[in-house]
């Protein structure tokens, strides 16, 4: 039962991470409408920013997020200002098209520069606490995933309160509700969608960043995790940012506790194998309405 | 035509989209051979309730009777075969394909036979005087004819009961006009109960043996045209918006 | 002048192994087997995301069950390759319907992703099954035959022939694929694939189940697919996950269709034409010096694709010219 209870903790620590892979995705997609099949690259290029700067700097990745995160924000205003913004006018096939394209690019273009050999940032400042635990009602929490999950959380609440409060978030709303309106608001929807891109890439390039403290950077990890924001999104229901935040410690939890009983293989298929059921069952969501 | 029963009854239809009541409780009948015209001011919920018809909606409460069938929960493609074609508010056209492969794919639902789908397609095109279009690409019609070729492939379906959500907006008159005389042939010519979503008057009136009224989401008359129009509660939803009924 | 030029490419397509026979490298032969193969898969493609217009990224795990259907058949059962192959298609197709049918209601890329969560899933179920030896994979016991009629039979050729037969294996395939395309392109399926791809709701409408349609659709591009995986896995003489699961088994069958020009009958096998010589010309280039296998040419199929999809949405055939190549 405790093991149990471990898993579950451990899942909410992990789906606060995720929150931060998918909110960038919710903005991008359910702000936006526009599809990302390159997510995912853009976290991995987070990973290896706060491995380059490791190894060849020695800068702790909690310092690298800047640099790091402000790099792939430009990454994400030239992907729409070069490429979105032209196939935004195709269908949602274009649209998926392009991207897989710079998946492919993005994806191999680490292989060209790193090779495909797995790599690890060493010697952090989280890792440093890692014998340090907590234990609340009997259940040990590690301190750095902690700290990693709580960090991830506020930059999670920066963001919404970014969106709902500050002007430039109505304004976002404001164009993905009505461009037209919008615009005679004296609003610039290519500005917005610029902007919401360069948001939604440097969050997703910040969680890699984080989540190198505790996984293995290499070019492939990207595709997994975009089907894993993916999923959450939809799960939260067509872009809501809280409903991400509440379907991204659902997955956690799902995952976690899914080691406990299944071969560690099968740990991602189990989230995926939700995806498709939601997709059977209720395809709005499980926060959305329809 | 002596049939007893109804061919289409909508019964208490109640269509709700969060907190907003789209239809209320609304019953309409239908029988065969019927020009049935459906007017209300903006938003009064008459695209909604084709949609309930068609399938594309499911009513929250009541019922959608179509030949004695309860379709309140079928899918859309399932009451097309049961007799119910549609055209949209919103013209909609298979853009990549020709005029001919748009009426052939309507004319499918009746047959697998290439062949005999291509032939009635041509007909129904002949019919609907397009037939002089029939290799153009869809997408590159003007709207008059899109609109037209929405009805030919709506008609290639031979269809019992046929909904034409504002198929003459964005017309010019000479254009109406020519709509409005197709209207009358597909009545004369094919015997279908024909229900006629319209804004503009002078063409609902003339046209419809019956005309219901919408106003809100619920109905507020239901009777031949003339008595329609001068109905005080007709009038004064319409007030807001014409500034008075037109006879 | 369309007749003729079709005769013409069928005329080199036939001569070509014989003429590079004589360069004794059986190099060029293996490219163009490749060429065929990935210009069927292609075909393949064409089905589901060409003319039913759904974007599936994950066809390949049908690569898969074809592949090791027609592996196991032949290591337990000693089966010819074509018997592998009828019950394979029907395995995958099968596998297909169960597994489509039920996500037929996701729309535009949420569909597409849910392909690619199965491609996700069949990966660890491809490494751990015991069944098909796991990661470990399937070798597939291939005695040299003694006639060249038990050869055709068992696919069981050996040495110098090996490539010059395959080559035809494969041509063979990929005309039986063009005549698949041929005629669902001219059927009733292939009209209401096409109604679904333009206005799913208005097809709908007119009395098409679109669940169905996307269903038969992505079970005919299974059907392709697997036949490819098997005559390919024999070629390999083994099948084992992480080479029938990659990505690339996805990924340029796609782009070859989409270059070549999406919804187009000849699509597939002028996008593949370009890319395959692409990639094996980068691979003579660089050789065995440092950028050698570091995915170079999938950077530059990358390029290729985000270009394509930022000029030219409809692919090469949108082009003038490209009424040649038959209707969209």
């Amino acid at each position: 039962m405790t093991e149990l209870a471990q898993a579950v903790a451990n899942g909410l620590q992990m789906g606060l991470l995720y929150a931060l892979v998918a909110v960038g995705l919710a903005i991008i997609w359910g702000l936006m409408e526009m599809v990302n099949f390159a997510h995912g690259e853009f976290m991995m290029l987070g990973m290896f920013g706060a491995w380059w700067l490791s190894a060849t700097l020695g800068w702790d990745p909690l310092v690298a997020m800047v640099p790091v995160g402000l790099a792939i924000y430009v990454l994400g205003v030239a992907t729409y200002s070069q490429l979105m913004r032209r196939v935004q006018r195709g269908d949602a096939f274009a649209q998926i098209f392009a991207t897989v394209g710079l998946l492919l690019f993005l994806q191999n273009g680490a292989v060209a520069l790193f090779t495909s050999d797995y790599r690890f940032v060493s010697d952090t400042v989280l890792a440093r606490l890692s014998g340090t635990q907590l234990s609340i009602l009997g259940v040990k929490l590690g301190v750095p995933l902690l700290l990693a999950g709580l960090l991830a959380l506020v930059l999670f609440i920066a963001l919404y309160l970014l969106v709902d409060r500050t002007e430039f978030g109505l304004a976002l709303q404001a164009t993905s509700e009505d461009r037209d309106a919008a615009m005679l608001v004296g609003i610039r929807p290519q500005r917005m969608f610029a902007v919401a891109w360069g948001l939604g890439a440097a969050l997703v390039g910040i969680a890699g960043v984080i989540l190198a403290n505790f996984f293995s950077v290499y070019p492939q990890v990207g595709l997994s995790f975009t089907v894993l924001a993916y999923a959450i999104v939809a799960l939260g229901g067509f872009g809501s940012i809280l409903g991400t935040l509440c379907a991204a410690l659902l997955v956690g939890v799902v995952q976690s506790v899914t080691v406990v009983y299944l071969p560690p293989a099968f740990k991602d298929a189990f989230v995926f194998g939700s995806y498709l059921l939601i997709g059977l069952f209720r395809p709005q969501g499980l926060f959305g309405r329809f | 035509m002596a049939s007893a029963g109804a061919l289409l009854k909508v019964e208490r239809c109640t269509k709700l989209f969060g907190g907003l009541v789209a239809n209320r409780d609304v019953s309409v009948e239908i029988t065969s051979g019927e020009i049935v015209g459906l007017i209300g001011p903006n938003g009064a919920g008459k695209t909604t309730l084709f949609n309930c018809i068609s399938g594309h909606y499911h009513p929250d409460q009541g019922r959608i009777v179509f030949d004695g069938h309860d379709v309140s929960r079928t899918r859309p493609d399932r009451i097309c075969h049961r007799g119910v074609a549609r055209t949209w508010q919103i013209v909609r056209a298979f853009g990549r394909m020709t005029v001919l492969d748009n009426v052939i794919c309507g004319a499918l639902t009746r047959t697998n036979s290439l062949g005999r789908a291509r032939t009635k397609a041509l007909a129904m095109l002949e019919f609907t005087g397009l037939r002089g279009k029939d290799g153009e690409l869809a997408a590159g019609l003007t709207l008059a004819d899109k609109k037209r070729l929405e009805i030919t492939r709506a008609l290639a379906t031979e269809p019992r009961l046929l909904l034409l959500d504002e198929a003459m907006s964005g017309l010019t008159p000479t254009e109406t006009a020519a709509a409005v005389d197709l209207v009358r042939r597909v009545h004369a010519d094919m015997h279908l109960a024909i229900c006629v979503v319209e804004h503009v008057m002078e063409v609902v009136m003339p046209l419809s043996h019956r005309v219901v009224v919408l106003d809100h989401g619920e109905k507020i008359a239901d009777g031949a045209p003339e008595v329609v129009v001068r109905d005080p509660q007709v009038i004064a939803a319409y007030l807001g918006e014409h500034g008075g009924a037109r006879a | 002048m369309r007749r003729a030029a079709l005769v013409a490419g069928l005329v080199v397509a036939i001569a070509y192994p014989v003429a590079v026979q004589m360069t004794g490298y059986t190099y060029f032969q293996t490219v163009g087997f490749l060429v065929l193969i990935y210009a069927t898969l292609g075909i393949g493609w064409n089905f589901i995301g060409g003319w039913a217009g759904q974007f599936d990224f994950g066809p390949h795990i049908f690569l898969a069950t074809g592949a090791y259907t027609a592996a196991l058949a032949a290591v337990h059962w000693s089966w010819s390759p074509w018997l592998g192959m009828a019950a394979g298609i029907v395995v995958s197709m099968v596998i297909c319907a169960l597994i489509t049918f039920p996500v037929t209601r996701l729309r535009g890329h949420y569909f597409a992703i849910a392909t690619v969560a199965m491609w996700m899933i069949a990966q660890p179920i491809g490494a751990t099954w015991e069944l098909i030896n796991g990661s470990r994979g399937l070798f597939i016991p291939l005695t040299p035959a003694t006639s060249s009629w038990e050869a055709i039979w068992t696919l069981g050729w050996g040495g110098r022939s090996k490539a010059f037969a395959y080559y035809y294996v494969a041509l063979g395939l990929f005309a039986a694929a063009m005549v698949l395309a041929y005629r669902v392109d001219r059927s009733k399926l292939g009209y209401y694939f096409r109604a679904i791809r333009d206005d799913q709701e208005g097809a709908e409408a007119i009395g098409i189940d679109s669940r169905v349609y996307k269903t038969l659709a992505r079970c005919l591009t299974a059907a392709v697919f697997a036949a490819g995986g098997v005559i390919y896995g024999f070629w390999a003489l083994a099948v084992f996950p992480d080479q029938v699961l990659e990505m690339n088994w996805a990924v340029l069958p796609m782009i070859s269709t989409v270059l070549g020009g999406i919804g187009r009958l000849w699509g597939p096998l002028l996008g593949a034409f370009i890319l395959i010589p692409i990639s094996q010309v980068m691979s003579a280039t660089l050789g065995t010096g440092p950028l050698a296998g570091r995915g170079l040419d999938v950077i530059v199929y990358g390029i290729i694709i985000m270009a394509v999809a930022a000029f030219r949405p409809n692919g090469l055939l949108s082009l003038p010219w490209a009424r040649w190549f038959g209707r969209g």
